[in-house]
C-alpha cells in the first residue's frame, strides 16, 4: 500500500522552508516530488528597478550563507559590462573572503550533517569552529553575516599587518581542528556507517542532471569553476579538485573535509602573496549595452548570473542561478528508494539554501483523514472567521 | 579543447544553422541559432562537443520578442546558445529529452514568461503560487506589481 507523505513547507526536521511530497511504501520513498515558490521574493524583477552600485546589496541579500558568492558573482559581471580592472590586491581580498566564506559554510554544513546523523557532539565542535572563522571575517569587513565588501571595481575595505597575522593565527588552529574532525570523519564506525551508501547519486545520474560543487564532485566528476573557469585569481592560486567516488553522502563529507584544507592553503598563500597598491579603481554610474554571463564557485557549487545592460544606470535584466536550484533535481533522485528516515540527511547534503516551495497549506481533516490543498487567502478567512467569535473574550476584565 | 576549436567545429558541423558564432571574451562563447534548429544544435554540444552540463536558462523580454539563453560549460569553456521566438506565439522545444537537468528552469520559463514548453515532461507551476491569477508572468516587461490594498479585518476604528 502507498502512502503520501507531505513534508514542509514548514517542518521542524528541515531547517529552511520547502515542501516535499512523497510517495512510501512501507519505509521506502518510492516517489518524491518538490514544490518550489514558498520563500520566492521576486528578486530578479526587483533588481531591474534599481542601479547597478544598489544591486550589489540585493545580490548580498539572495543568501545568508554564500552572501559573498552572489555579490563576486554579479561585481564581476559588471566590471566586465563597464570595462573595469580592478587593482589585484582588490581581487586578493575578494577571494580571501570568499575562500573564509567556503570554510565557514563547509563547517556549517558538517556540523548540519553530524546532527542529523545523531552526533551532536560533532555539531557542537565545528559550529563551535566555524565561529573562528566567523570572527576572522568580522575583523575583515565588521560584519559577520553580509560582509558588504565588494563594490562595483574592487573591494571596500583594505587589510593591515595586524590582521595578516592575526587570520594566519586562527587558521594554524582552525587546521589542527579540521585534521582532528577528518580523522573522526573518516574513522569513527557509527557515523561512517549513517552517512555510506545514504543517497547513491551514480556519476552518470549527476552529469545528466546537472548537479553542482561537492555534489557533483563526489559522484567523481572533477568539475570546479575555479578551475575550469579561473576568476578573480584563482588562476595564480595553486589548488586541487577534491573528488571522491563513492558517490553517497560520505562522499560529499569527504569532499567538503578535503575542500577545507584546500581552503586553508588557498588563504595562506594569498595572504603571503598579497600585494601593495590601491584596492579600488572607481566605477562609472552607466554601463554601455551589452551582456555577461559570470561563473562563481559558491561553497554549495556553481553560481551563474546573466546580466545585460542597456546604457542605463539599472540592469536591463539580471538573472541569477543559485546552486541549490541545479541540486534539486539530483536531489529527486537520490530520494528514491531511500528510506524515510534518511530524508532529512540527504537534503542536508546538498547544502540546501532555500528560496523554495509553495504559498499554499494542505489541511488533513483529521478525521476523515482527507487532505485538501487551499490558498492562502481561503485559510486567512478561516482564522478571522473562527477568531471573530473571540471578540467577546476582549470584553472581559483583566483579572489584576 | 579552447574557444577557437569551438568555433570550428561548430562552423563544420552546423554549417549554415549557425546564424551568429561570438566570442566576446576567453572562455565565452555566443552562438546564436533559429528555434527549429535549437534541438540540433543542443544534441551537437552534447553528444559531439561534451558540454553535458547546463547551468541555466536566462529568458529576456526584447518587447517583440523573447530570447532565451541557454548557458553550457565543460572543462574548458562556457557556450551560450542563443535563440528568439516571438510575443505573441512563445513557443519552445523541450529539451529535457537530451538534459533531463533542464526541467526546473524549462518550468521557471512558463511560469515567469509565460512561454509555452512544448514536450515539457512536468508542466506544472514551479514558483508561482497555486492561486496566482492567470495570464500574469512577472518577468515580463509589461507587467507592474501593484500592491493589494491592505484591509484591516473588521475595519479602522
Amino acid at each position: 500500500m502507498k502512502f503520501q507523505i507531505p513534508i514542509g513547507p514548514q517542518h521542524p526536521a528541515l531547517k529552511e522552508p520547502i515542501s516535499l511530497r512523497m510517495v512510501v511504501e512501507g519505509e521506502i520513498i518510492r516517489d518524491a516530488d518538490l514544490r518550489l515558490g514558498y520563500n520566492h521574493r521576486g528578486l530578479e524583477k526587483l533588481a531591474e528597478q534599481k542601479t547597478w552600485i544598489q544591486n550589489i546589496y540585493l545580490a548580498e541579500r539572495i543568501c545568508g550563507i554564500c552572501s559573498h558568492s552572489h555579490t563576486t558573482c554579479y561585481v564581476q559581471g559588471v566590471e566586465k559590462l563597464m570595462e573595469l580592472e580592478p587593482p589585484k590586491r582588490g581581487l586578493y581580498i575578494r577571494t580571501l573572503v570568499a575562500e573564509l566564506e567556503r570554510i565557514h559554510s563547509h563547517l556549517l554544513w558538517l556540523g548540519v550533517a553530524g546532527h542529523e546523523a545523531g552526533f551532536d557532539s560533532f555539531f557542537m565542535y565545528t559550529w563551535r569552529d566555524r565561529e573562528i572563522v566567523m570572527d576572522i571575517l568580522e575583523i575583515i569587513s565588521g560584519n559577520r553575516v553580509h560582509y558588504g565588501i565588494n563594490t562595483i571595481g574592487g573591494v571596500r575595505r583594505d587589510l593591515d599587518e595586524l590582521q595578516v597575522k592575526r587570520i594566519l593565527d586562527s587558521l594554524d588552529i582552525l587546521r589542527k581542528r579540521s585534521e582532528y574532525y577528518q580523522h573522526l570523519g573518516t574513522n569513527e564506525p557509527s557515523f561512517v556507517a549513517r552517512l555510506a551508501g545514504v543517497g547513491y547519486l551514480s556519476r552518470e545520474d549527476a552529469i545528466a542532471l546537472c548537479a553542482v560543487g561537492p555534489t557533483l564532485r563526489a559522484s567523481g566528476v572533477p568539475m570546479d569553476v575555479r578551475k575550469d573557469d579561473p576568476y578573480a585569481v584563482y588562476d595564480e592560486v595553486p589548488f586541487e579538485v577534491c573528488t571522491a567516488d563513492t558517490c553517497d553522502v560520505l562522499g560529499r563529507a569527504v569532499v567538503r573535509i578535503k575542500e577545507l584544507f584546500q581552503c586553508y592553503n588557498i588563504i595562506e598563500f594569498l595572504l603571503k602573496n598579497l600585494p601593495s597598491g590601491p584596492i579600488a579603481v572607481k566605477a562609472p554610474r552607466r554601463a554601455k549595452p551589452n551582456e555577461v554571463v559570470s561563473r562563481y564557485e559558491a561553497p554549495r557549487g556553481e553560481n551563474i548570473h546573466y546580466i545585460k545592460s542597456n546604457g542605463t544606470d539599472k540592469p536591463e535584466r539580471l538573472k541569477v542561478r543559485a546552486p541549490t536550484l541545479a541540486n534539486y533535481a539530483a536531489t529527486i533522485k537520490m530520494l528514491k528508494n531511500g528510506f524515510i528516515a534518511d530524508v532529512p540527511l540527504i537534503f542536508a547534503a546538498i547544502d540546501p539554501c532555500i528560496c523554495c516551495a509553495e504559498r499554499a497549506v494542505a489541511i488533513v481533516d483529521a478525521r476523515s483523514g482527507q487532505e485538501k490543498v487551499v490558498p492562502i487567502v481561503t485559510l486567512k478567512q478561516l482564522s478571522q472567521k473562527i477568531s471573530s467569535n473571540n471578540a467577546k473574550k476582549r470584553e472581559v476584565a483583566w483579572p489584576l | 579543447m579552447n574557444d577557437q576549436m569551438v568555433i570550428d567545429k561548430a562552423r563544420e558541423s552546423l554549417k549554415d544553422k549557425v546564424m551568429e558564432l561570438t566570442n566576446p571574451a576567453p572562455r565565452r562563447l555566443f552562438l546564436k541559432v533559429r528555434v527549429e534548429d535549437l534541438l540540433t544544435a543542443v544534441s551537437w554540444l552534447k553528444e559531439e562537443m561534451g558540454f553535458t552540463h547546463l547551468a541555466t536558462i536566462s529568458g529576456v523580454d526584447l518587447g517583440q520578442s523573447f530570447e532565451l539563453l541557454y548557458h553550457f560549460a565543460n572543462n574548458f569553456t562556457c557556450l551560450t546558445i542563443r535563440t528568439e521566438i516571438p510575443r505573441d506565439n512563445p513557443h519552445l522545444p523541450s529539451i529535457c529529452e537530451l538534459i533531463p537537468g533542464a526541467i526546473l528552469y524549462e518550468r521557471e520559463l512558463q511560469d515567469m514568461f509565460g512561454i509555452v514548453v512544448d514536450g515539457i515532461p512536468d508542466p506544472r507551476p514551479l514558483v508561482l503560487p497555486d492561486d496566482w491569477p492567470a495570464g500574469n508572468f512577472p518577468l515580463r516587461k509589461d507587467w507592474k506589481y501593484e500592491r493589494p490594498p491592505e484591509v484591516i479585518p473588521g475595519g479602522k476604528k
